[in-house]
């Protein structure tokens, strides 16, 4: 006779990352519109903090790629209806799922600190919004602002992934 | 908390980075029109030097192109970001300006055969 307990943990394990999935992208969300409040004061576009990517590095490390992609998934659809709009969501999509898969393969080679990594989804975070950009416009001189993203996406990368770093060993290690 | 590769990592990014300012600062020059294009459309041609406030009118949306002393910047758009309205007034060609929400893009284009391909043939 199969015990019935083994099953009752995988339940109970499964309802615990669920939750915590949950608040991670409700976080995330919180993240995104605090930060399309405050405008930073430079006048090139797309240039921000990414405030957002600081939730999803901490879902890779705790919850793994699968948790992590799909809270960013919500987090972008559910901006993208709240504020920005649908349109401004497939740029966030693009930057949002190339920064991601980045993000983990860096994270899988074990080499790299949350800093490398964050520094990196920063970056790629940029150039995924600027191709989809470029693909739209069917403009390829958009790229011109390429340089630019690049380095505010490694600046504000390694901003994040410094936060992310002393945060994750702060918080609590919940047992999922 | 910071390892090797990291520091590897961003001395490559910092490299390229600073490899692509090089090459499209490089090509700039002195500019002669402005190109208005919406939605993949040329919607005018204005020469850089007369001074004049261009509406972009389509589907609902509006942009003001001024040009003004040989400097054209976007003083209007009813987009929600206002990135293009941000965006720092452009001279020289290569430049853009780009309202993204509205699809208007505002480039500079010289007389000259300024493009490489027409020279090389």
């Amino acid at each position: 006779m199969p015990s019935p307990k083994p099953k009752a943990r995988t339940y109970a394990l499964r309802t615990k990352r669920l939750a915590l999935s949950a608040i991670l992208a409700a976080m995330a969300m919180i993240f995104s519109y605090i930060e399309a409040l405050i405008p930073l004061p430079v006048p090139i576009p797309g240039i921000k903090l990414g405030l957002a990517n600081l939730v999803i590095v901490i879902a890779i490390y705790r919850l793994g790629f699968k948790y992590a992609f799909i809270i960013n998934c919500v987090r972008i659809l559910i901006t993208g209806l709240l504020f920005t709009g649908l349109f401004g969501a497939i740029y966030s999509f693009a930057g949002g799922v190339l920064s991601i898969v980045v993000m983990y393969l860096l994270y899988r080679t074990g080499l790299f600190s949350m800093v490398g990594v964050s520094m990196a989804g920063g970056v790629f975070h940029n150039l995924g919004q600027l191709l989809v950009a470029c693909l739209i416009m069917s403009n390829f001189k958009l790229m011109s602002y390429f340089a630019v993203l690049l380095f505010s996406g490694l600046i504000s990368g390694i901003l994040i992934g410094i936060v992310a770093a002393v945060l994750y060993d702060k918080l609590p290690h919940l047992n999922v | 908390m910071i390892k090797k590769a990291d520091i590897v990592l961003f001395l490559v990014i910092l490299i390229t980075g600073l490899a692509v300012s090089v090459v499209s600062l490089g090509d700039s020059a002195e500019g002669d029109n402005v190109v208005v294009t919406v939605d993949n459309e040329v919607y005018g041609i204005y020469p850089l030097s007369e001074d004049r406030v261009i509406e972009v009118r389509q589907q609902g949306h509006t942009n003001n192109i001024t040009i003004k002393d040989g400097v054209v910047s976007m003083t209007y758009s009813d987009c929600a970001n206002q990135v293009c309205v941000n965006t720092r007034p452009i001279a020289k060609t290569n430049d853009s300006i780009v309202c993204l929400p509205n699809r208007v893009i505002v480039e500079i284009t010289s007389d000259e055969g300024g493009e490489v391909d027409v020279i090389t043939g």
